[in-house]
């Protein structure tokens, strides 16, 4: 046998050995990965509102019964109407609502912006005033660790705490992220619509500032229910979601 | 054999236990733990020590991981060193890594999913590691598949508790905490203690690995 002969052959008994062994380790570990990735975003929509302690271990029980006994899933209509059960409406919006004493305290909407890499995967929680945000979370993208990966650390989501998608006057803003500090860059009225950027992943900001207004222009019909208080309490019968479905 | 032993004197029982430890076996496994460190002696793999090095968790994580691919590529790499063709070698050595590495990385999202998204690419990037290819290259390719294996144990090891100790430096001082339990009491705060938060940025993790070095060192002159 040639020698170019048998460096082919060894090549293509590598590659089918590691093939297969990759595929079985895959397909067997899947059902676990995915029940991860399942509570994960459970754990993400709980974190938006505060509900858990990020510093704190959970067990998946743990996860599942906070979830099932705070949040609830709805889904609204492009003019923010809850949609009942067994109707259907042209664009179908999840909402996850989170109850507190049988009121609406916040209502959380998920996140898919366009990153530097890849989408950005994560949930925006607003509180039931319609404009304040209540917290950011990120459970999934592709940017560069420590620089545009930032965005789903602590210090970055924290920023978002507190700040608001409307002007002064009450007028829909969005949120958007500056080059750098927000008390050196903004001016004074504006500094609740802007949070800190982060150096070196200046465009991973464009693209997640752009994300997230596109995203919150689309649910602005239920941030203005809510700005009008017209939205309080839920209605029973409508239609459930489930936790997002891969994308 | 045993029985034997019973009887010997104390003389004769430290010269077998010297014969153990002047095993080839012994020897192979236990240098690269502190004399040939691949972190300290042949500055191997310093960029994941600076990336994962924030907690004792993702080190000890991250330190495993690696064990465990630098173990099984030696093994493996090892028991084909006399069927491998030799135009072909760097590739195959690679591709049996990468296997290993995406294996790792398959089975720490199945069972420890918060600390691998914590890891993030730092995982896959072991593929990338000079030590795996390193040992594969310099030792595993001339040597049998038992003593690759210890071979590979031992760096592993050895990549893995200068892991350890700088996350120790590093959590401990950066946020006074170990495995994400503080161990700083609250009396020490409020008497005017502050975490260093230097410590939780990569350069910190330079300076400790810098200031190992220099002990490591001055450890083997003596």
């Amino acid at each position: 046998m040639s020698d170019q002969l048998r460096s082919l052959l060894f090549a293509a008994a590598t590659c089918l050995v590691c093939a297969i062994s990759l595929t079985a380790a895959s397909t067997g570990l899947k059902g676990f990965q995915q029940k991860n990735i399942a509570m994960d975003r459970q754990k993400n929509i709980l974190k938006s509102v505060g509900l858990i302690d990020e510093n704190a271990g959970y067990t998946h029980e743990e996860i599942n019964k906070l979830y099932a006994d705070n949040i609830k899933c709805i889904w609204v209509d492009s003019k923010g109407s809850i949609i009942k059960k067994g109707q259907k409406a042209q664009k179908e919006l999840p909402v996850y609502i989170y109850m507190k004493n049988d009121r609406i305290e916040s209502y959380i909407l998920p996140i898919d912006s366009r990153g530097l890499w890849g989408r950005i995967l994560g949930y925006l929680a607003l509180k039931n005033d319609g404009s304040t945000i209540v917290g950011f979370t990120v459970y999934k993208h592709s940017e560069t660790p420590g620089l545009g990966g930032e965005i789903e650390k602590r210090w970055f989501r924290k920023n978002f705490e507190g700040k608001k998608v409307v002007s002064r006057a009450g007028k829909f803003l969005s949120i958007s992220i500056t080059k750098g500090g927000v008390k050196d860059t903004v001016p004074k009225d504006m500094q609740a619509n802007y949070v800190d950027g982060i150096s070196g992943a200046t465009l991973t900001g464009k693209y997640l500032a752009a994300g997230l207004k596109d995203i919150l222009l689309e649910y602005e019909p239920v941030s203005l229910k809510f700005r009008t208080k017209k939205l309080l309490r839920l209605t029973a019968g409508r239609k459930s979601c489930p936790v997002r479905k891969e994308k | 054999m045993r029985l034997c032993g019973l009887f010997v004197s104390n003389g004769s029982k430290r010269v077998r236990k010297m014969k153990i430890t002047h095993t080839q076996h012994f020897k192979v496994f236990s240098e690269p733990l502190l004399k040939s460190n691949p972190v300290f002696f042949q500055m191997l793999g310093i960029c994941s020590a600076l990336a994962v090095t924030v907690q004792l968790k993702t080190a000890i994580v991250m330190g495993l991981s690696l064990t465990f691919v630098l173990a099984f590529s030696n093994l493996i790499i090892s028991l084909l060193r006399n069927v491998i063709p030799r135009n072909i070698r760097m590739i195959v050595e690679l591709s049996v890594i990468a296997t290993l590495v995406i294996l790792a990385d398959e089975v720490l999202r199945a069972f420890l999913y918060d600390i691998s998204k914590q890891l993030s690419v730092f995982v896959g990037l072991i593929i990338t590691n000079c030590i795996v290819m390193g040992r594969a290259e310099t030792f595993a390719l001339g040597n049998p598949p038992g003593l690759s294996f210890l071979d590979g144990l031992g760096n592993g090891a050895g990549y893995g508790s200068v892991l350890v100790a700088v996350a120790f430096i590093r959590e401990l001082l950066g946020s006074g905490k170990l495995f994400g339990f503080s161990v700083i009491p609250q009396s020490f705060y409020n008497a005017g203690y502050e975490d260093m938060g230097f410590m939780l940025l990569a350069p910190a993790a330079f300076i400790i690995i810098g200031l190992l070095v220099w002990l490591q060192k001055s450890i083997i002159k003596e």
